[in-house]
């Protein structure tokens, strides 16, 4: 199934986009309305006065679309916390993503800020979404804190490395009963597929699709390949094996041919 | 006072500063040395020329 319960919705599509470093903001319309994806995420920025006063990408979100405020920029709980209300008031969305970075090469979440933030966040009325590195521990107590769902990291954002922590992100996954949503480092199809393969219940992506030659049609691309791998998951996949296990029958040879 | 590090002469509440430079009214946030002014109290916060003012909105972001 497609759809799932997150955040005090019911959400058709288990993509969710990222609309950063998007060529055109009309892309986001064609992506909802052509592809059905119903969740992007957005940064709280100071208006550029001569880049884009009066000119806002809510004006390219649908109504009806779900709009993921992302507090990227902040350095500790505390700016996180204020970036959060200040895109609630603009947005009157309640969809928080929460992103503290820790440091600048590979842009990793500070986790323990995180759990600060959320915990205030949660309090603050908001659907809490933490962005974080894969750590059971850390998504166990932020479940405790009574976040929306975790959004554990692939490989580091834009890096395109897709899931490099497989057995990490599983046991998130295993043993935590909120969403997972792959977030950060899925770069192909492929990469989506395997979250999806792995049990998570929706990925977030943006680079991939944003910087590639045509974005939608690579939205699309992430589109067939999350849902190919979700419907895999449900039905169940095979055991694997380390020897071959034949696929024609064994018996009955024909013994005349030699 | 600065208004997004721009040096601005100006005297009167939020409201009549957005009009000024021409800022939309929807869409955006006002901090006032730091402080989110929510927007039905643009009209009675008047500015002081210390005073620090960003005005954000939203952008692409992941």
């Amino acid at each position: 199934m497609m759809q799932f319960e997150i955040g005090g919705k019911i959400i058709n599509n288990r993509l969710f986009v990222g609309t950063g470093k998007l060529p055109d903001y009309s892309i986001i319309k064609n992506m909802y309305e052509e592809l059905k994806i119903e969740v992007f995420a957005v940064a709280v920025r100071r208006i550029n006065t001569d880049r884009n006063k009066g000119n806002s990408i809510l004006d390219f979100i649908p109504r009806d679309a779900t709009i993921m405020i992302n507090t990227s920029g902040a350095r500790n709980h505390k700016e996180a916390v204020k970036i959060a209300l200040i895109g609630r008031e603009i947005t009157g969305s309640n969809w928080v993503k929460i992103e503290i970075t820790g440091e600048m090469k590979y842009l990793f979440p500070d986790n323990e800020e995180t759990i600060k933030a959320s915990e205030i966040l949660v309090k603050e009325g908001f659907k809490v979404f933490p962005y974080i590195s894969p750590d059971l521990i850390i998504a166990k107590k932020l479940e405790e804190k009574g976040v929306s769902a975790v959004m554990p990291l692939g490989s580091p954002i834009g890096s395109n490395k897709g899931i490099d922590s497989e057995i990490l992100i599983k046991a998130i996954i295993n043993e935590i009963s909120i969403p997972v949503i792959i977030d950060a480092g899925i770069g192909k199809p492929s990469h989506a597929a395997k979250a999806m393969e792995l049990g998570a219940d929706a990925v977030l992506i943006n680079t991939a699709i944003a910087t590639s030659n045509d974005p939608l049609n690579m939205a699309r691309a992430f589109n067939y390949a999350v849902r190919a791998g979700r419907l895999a998951y449900e039905i169940g996949l095979p055991e694997e094996k380390d020897y071959a296990s034949a696929s024609s029958p064994l018996h009955d040879l024909i013994k005349s041919l030699d | 006072m600065l208004v997004n590090d721009m040096e601005v002469k100006y005297n009167g509440n939020i409201k009549e500063l957005l009009l000024k430079l021409e800022y939309p009214l929807e869409k955006i946030a006002v901090l006032v040395n730091g402080e989110l002014i929510k927007k039905e109290d643009w009209e009675k916060y008047y500015l002081k020329d210390e005073d620090y003012v960003e005005i954000v909105s939203l952008v692409g972001g992941g």
